[in-house]
């Protein structure tokens, strides 16, 4: 069983099991470090929405309207791109349909005030909405 | 000969479960495949892993797929239904990502089931007509609808005599098909593939007159397109001396509308109206015009979508009662999206409009007319030009679709209008009739229909 995207929280662990619907990708050519090309993407479910990050052949293998099932994925801070959820080196995208999902663009859980949780740094808690929507994606007019 | 793999592999895609089926199932019994069969009769389990495996084994054509058949032939004991279940399911959800020698093959194997007559044959034969794409002139497309306009042909005298009425499907099918194919230039194959449509239908008209009349009344708006062809003329003038009115009062089954509409979009289109909010639809409408409306070529297929979403998907009262995207809203973006295209837009409003002109309350269901109505009625407010040019297309259709019998028409017309004021789709006839926002002209027109066609009863 997998989790809802409302209810994943940041973690430095390969532990998020989910399924989502990739909204959009970024239009402009994927930033290509030393480990390879990566796009930034929005994806939603029927409660939340999320930035993923593909990597490598990942960005040219889904599109907008893709259903996505991720295993062992991860979702932390990545530097100078804020929170993202993502495959990672352990973890797995695969199509699994199209366009069935009835997804909410808003809450987005890359948009909240994530704070460390005093009684377990490990552990971090939301504190407040940064934004309603995504900054990167805004919803469609 | 090698083995060729059948399907195409996806990186980033989880296996279909009916093509790993297949895929496990014959590398388990690979060599329970060659002669000397066994002589044993297999269990319940075995017998449908042996399908399977025989199927797959087919459909990799290395070279022994006559030796398969006759595997088949057999050991088959359910009339070839399961084997025939698993063509359908191959048909319907992996048809895109099979090669090409593999549809060879899938074409093979689906004579051999017509010859021994199998178990849900009219099926695999609908979802094949399914699968030939509209306003799609590629090679594949072309080779398909070739291909089976060609098997209908050849076969005629099996399915006659075994599955009439898919004879009718093919029917409808090649029709809409052919109205599109004399629309276009410069595809060579595709100037056979016209040749044998026309022979296939004018032999079903010419020899199966009764049959195919059995499509009802949607018959008279596909052979419309179609009445400058030579051949289809004569047809035409015959069925108008002495059929068309007993044509009209048969309603067109809803499967019929089904067939030139793809299972991908069948489930897109049920989803959109069953579970996306209207307000949260905008994504789900770009993934769809990307998905199967992108090219002016394939602007014929509104007139298709229309028909089926009318006719064919009734959303149930709570669907109605709920924020769900209704069906007014959804056949209104279709409408905007080929209003620059004056032959699409004409046959999509009669697709729209087609079931007002014959209405009768006592057979017919308001759900066929409600999306017209309710568009009519919710364009008022901020654009009452889509509500006028509607309204006025509908006067004018049935003022002059059918000369000869207009009376009917219009009292079709009337019907429809005191049937969506009686069941409380809309509030009253006046939010039409009093309305300052329509044209004077238009209002005295519509005052006069009601009028002068009263309630039969």
């Amino acid at each position: 069983m997998h989790a809802f995207l409302k209810d994943i929280v940041p973690a430095a662990q390969n532990n998020i099991n989910t399924r989502f619907i990739i909204l959009d990708k970024v239009r402009s050519p994927p930033a290509t470090t030393t480990s390879g090309k990566s796009c930034i993407a929005l994806a939603a479910d029927e409660t939340a929405s999320v930035h993923i990050q593909l990597w490598g052949d990942e960005c040219d293998a889904f599109e907008a309207g893709d259903i996505v099932k991720l295993t062992n994925g991860i979702f932390s801070y990545v530097r100078n791109s804020g929170l993202l959820l993502r495959a990672g080196k352990r973890g797995k995208m695969e199509k699994v349909g199209e366009f069935t999902v009835a997804f909410v663009e808003t809450p987005n859980v890359c948009e909240i005030q994530w704070n460390p949780d005093p009684e377990n740094p490990k552990r971090y808690i939301q504190n407040g909405v940064v934004s309603a929507y995504s900054r990167i994606f805004p919803p469609l007019p | 000969m090698e083995k060729e793999k059948p399907f195409v592999a996806s990186l980033h895609e989880v296996e279909n479960q009916l093509e790993l089926s297949l895929r496990q199932a014959f590398a388990s019994l690979e060599p329970k495949l060659q002669p000397p069969f066994s002589l044993d009769i297999p269990d319940p389990q075995e017998f449908l892993e042996l399908n399977r495996a025989i199927l797959y084994a087919v459909l990799c054509n290395y070279g022994y797929s006559t030796t398969h058949i006759k595997h088949l032939h057999a050991l088959v004991t359910d009339g070839y239904a399961f084997f025939t279940s698993l063509l359908v399911g191959v048909v319907v959800e992996l048809y895109g990502k099979l090669v090409d020698s593999a549809k060879v093959q899938l074409l093979w194997l689906t004579k051999e089931m017509i010859d021994v007559s199998s178990v849900g044959l009219e099926d695999l034969l609908v979802s094949l007509l399914r699968r030939i794409g509209c306003g799609d002139y590629g090679e594949q497309n072309v080779w398909l609808c070739y291909e089976l306009v060609s098997l209908f042909l050849d076969k005629w005298g099996c399915l006659l005599e075994d599955a009439p009425l898919v004879l009718t499907s093919a029917l409808y099918s090649f029709l809409r098909l052919l109205a599109d194919h004399c629309r276009v230039s410069g595809v060579p194959k595709l100037e056979n593939v016209k040749r044998l449509e026309i022979k296939f239908c004018v032999k079903m008209f010419r020899e199966q007159m009764h049959l195919s009349l059995k499509i009802g009344r949607d018959l008279v708006r596909l052979l419309q397109d179609l009445v400058h062809i030579s051949e289809f003329k004569d047809i035409w003038n015959d069925l108008v001396c002495s059929e068309v009115s007993q044509i009209y009062q048969l309603k067109t089954s809803g499967r019929y509308f089904l067939l030139r509409i793809a299972p991908e979009m069948e489930t897109q289109l049920r989803f959109l109206l069953g579970n996306v909010k209207l307000g949260s639809q905008k994504r789900h409408q770009i993934w769809f015009l990307k998905k199967f409306l992108l090219g002016p070529e394939k602007e014929t297929l509104l007139i298709d979508i229309v028909r089926f979403i009318c006719c064919a998907v009734h959303p149930t009262n709570e669907i109605i009662r709920s924020e769900i995207m209704p069906r007014w809203a959804v056949i209104g973006w279709f409408l905007e999206l080929c209003k620059q295209n004056h032959h699409v837009e004409g046959r999509v409003k009669l697709a729209l409009f087609y079931d007002w002109l014959f209405f009768d309350e006592r057979v017919d269901s308001i759900m066929n007319v409600e999306p017209a109505a309710l568009l009519m009625l919710w364009s008022i407010p901020q654009y009452p030009h889509i509500t006028h040019f509607l309204l006025e297309f509908l006067l004018h259709l049935a003022d002059t679709y059918d000369i000869a019998r207009r009376d009917m028409m219009m009292r079709g017309v009337a019907s429809a209008f005191r049937e969506i004021e009686r069941k409380g789709v809309v509030q009253s006839l006046d939010m039409f009739l009093s309305n300052p926002e329509i044209a004077t002209d238009l209002k005295k027109k519509l005052a006069n229909l009601l009028s002068c066609h009263q309630d039969i009863n």
